[in-house]
């Protein structure tokens, strides 16, 4: 059966060449540029840790993207908005109306207001799904330390942000035909790729234009009015300071090991001279020989420089063993002295390799 | 400043006059503040020195700051008292029904007070329990005949206002 057509057959898993839009080059390895500007604006003023954004953050942001994006004038006279989110207090709603309202205490006309939708539901930011479990922190940064004695660092960790919708309605109420078409041009402008961003403590948070809906009163026998509603996503985030995590990291490593303290030079433990003899030394005067023997071989010959008494401590592959000094053949204790020829002769059990170590107690 | 330009009214001035006016007013009121005595005061919210959110204008409780309290005479009419629940039957609740204030103008302006949306007025229900209210409708517009002596000119101002707990303003 055929492959198919999307499956790739062949990737490359080796960093890109320098790319044209990074003027140092962007090798896949290092930070881009303006990858690393936008971090910098993140922690700007401030930590090393980003800033909290909160609900209220948010809403300040969406103000101020209606406030100066949205900004509209028509006969040179500036629409003025409303600059507060409207809530629920009554007294709080006249206070920021009262500068443009008539004499019966009305707001005068055009005028642009933001509400809120109270209700913030689980986000729709496509890079911020439901990922990681259980708020698992994440390295953000490394911050050097310095208490006067040492240098170390310390670990700044944050979980991952919450993404949230807020959804808000930019209502134009005014008189004029003209004064909506104004409006309406700017928001048509801005979010002719649907989308547009605010800036909210160093991080581009989007919002998408979702619908444009007419309210306008015009009836026969009451004021008349144009009101337009345009409702706006935020696709925000939130991140909390009193998540965050700073914990020292490694800022000295000690290293500990244990030796065998029998065989000091001096000190403690090392060996002592009574009566003109070493004592204290475990294996003096001991050595072992370790003798190999090949598939066809089964005989060994080692001229001693030195007085010994040889023992087998291990075999492998080996069934008997005869010793032959100087050519005759020796049972029991093996006894060289300087000049001895010792054959070590092997039946082996097998084929095969084969060896035999010998321990050697030197005698003068 | 230039004085505000005044316009006689001479309307139904054969049968009704400025001095007729006058006098009903003062009847009225001599009525309504000696006989009927209904006091209320009056916490005008000062929106510059209250200390309020940059975000959504609010202030808490402790926040709001008002003007001196104002003792002033109305004619004061209560809705009787709400029964109704936070969830769908759930967690109980019953409060005081709204409140409808009717003021003389001359009255107002003679104490040198306006009263305005969102202000708080506090009401005396017994010795030791003062209700508070705010105000949801002003009145401000009287442009009606009702307020009106027969079409003569507007002299009182009906205001409306609705219970607020203590979470939302505490009075004094």
């Amino acid at each position: 059966m055929a492959l198919p057509k999307k499956l790739k057959t062949n990737i490359n898993i080796s960093p890109r060449p320098p790319q044209p839009q990074y003027d140092s080059g962007y090798n896949g390895l290092t930070t881009p540029n303006r990858r690393r500007e936008l971090s910098e604006l993140i922690t700007e003023d401030g930590t090393y840790l980003p800033k909290s954004i909160l609900h209220a953050d948010m809403d300040r942001g969406m103000l101020d993207f209606v406030k100066e994006k949205l900004d509209t004038s028509t006969s040179g006279k500036k629409i003025p908005v409303i600059d507060r989110i409207l809530t629920l207090q009554r007294w709080g709603e006249f206070s920021q109306s009262w500068s443009f309202s008539t004499e019966d205490k009305n707001v005068s006309l055009p005028f642009i207001v933001v509400v809120r939708q109270p209700q913030v539901v689980y986000g729709t930011n496509p890079s911020l799904q439901y990922t990681i479990p259980d708020r698992k922190q994440f390295h953000f940064a490394k911050v050097p330390t310095w208490d006067g004695n040492r240098k170390g660092v310390d670990i700044y960790s944050i979980p991952q942000p919450i993404p949230v919708d807020i959804t808000y309605d930019v209502k134009i109420i005014c008189n004029r035909m003209r004064e909506l078409n104004q409006f309406n041009k700017i928001v048509m402008q801005k979010f002719s790729s649907k989308q547009a961003y605010t800036f909210v403590k160093g991080h581009y948070i989007p919002i998408v234009s979702e619908s444009i809906s007419d309210e306008s009163v015009i009836d026969t026998e009451d004021r008349r009015y144009y009101q337009q509603n345009y409702s706006f996503q935020l696709q925000g985030f939130l991140i909390d300071e009193d998540e965050f995590e700073v914990k020292p990291a490694i800022n000295r490593s000690l290293l500990f090991f244990d030796t065998n303290t029998s065989h000091k030079k001096t000190g403690n433990g090392s060996p002592s001279i009574v009566d003109q003899s070493q004592i204290n030394i475990y294996n003096k005067n001991k050595f072992r020989r370790k003798l190999d023997f090949g598939t066809d071989d089964t005989t060994s010959t080692i001229t001693y420089a030195y007085n010994a008494n040889v023992n087998l401590v291990r075999s492998d592959n080996v069934s008997s063993i005869n010793y032959k000094i100087n050519g005759t053949p020796t049972e029991g204790k093996v006894q060289v002295e300087i000049g001895d020829v010792l054959v070590v002769t092997i039946v082996k059990s097998g084929s095969g390799t084969a060896s035999v170590t010998l321990e050697e107690f030197i005698y003068s | 400043m230039a004085e505000q330009k005044k316009i006689p009214i001479t309307r139904i001035s054969r049968f009704f006059a400025s001095e007729d006016f006058s006098l009903e007013q003062e009847m009225g009121m001599e009525w309504l503040h000696g006989d009927m005595n209904f006091t209320l005061v009056l916490f005008s919210v000062d929106r510059e020195k209250s200390d309020v959110d940059d975000v959504y204008g609010e202030a808490g409780p402790e926040e709001i700051r008002y003007k001196a309290p104002v003792e002033f005479n109305a004619y004061v009419s209560i809705a009787e008292p709400k029964n109704s629940s936070y969830g769908s039957g759930l967690v109980n609740q019953m409060e005081p029904g709204n409140m409808t204030v009717s003021v003389y103008m001359k009255h107002l302006k003679e104490l040198n007070i306006d009263v305005s949306y969102g202000d708080y007025i506090g009401y005396a229900e017994t010795e030791d329990r003062m209700r508070y209210y705010v105000v949801t409708n002003d009145g401000r517009v009287t442009s009606d005949l009702a307020h009106t002596i027969g079409g003569y000119k507007p002299f009182y101002r009906t205001i409306t206002c609705s219970y607020v707990s203590p979470d939302e303003f505490k009075g004094i």
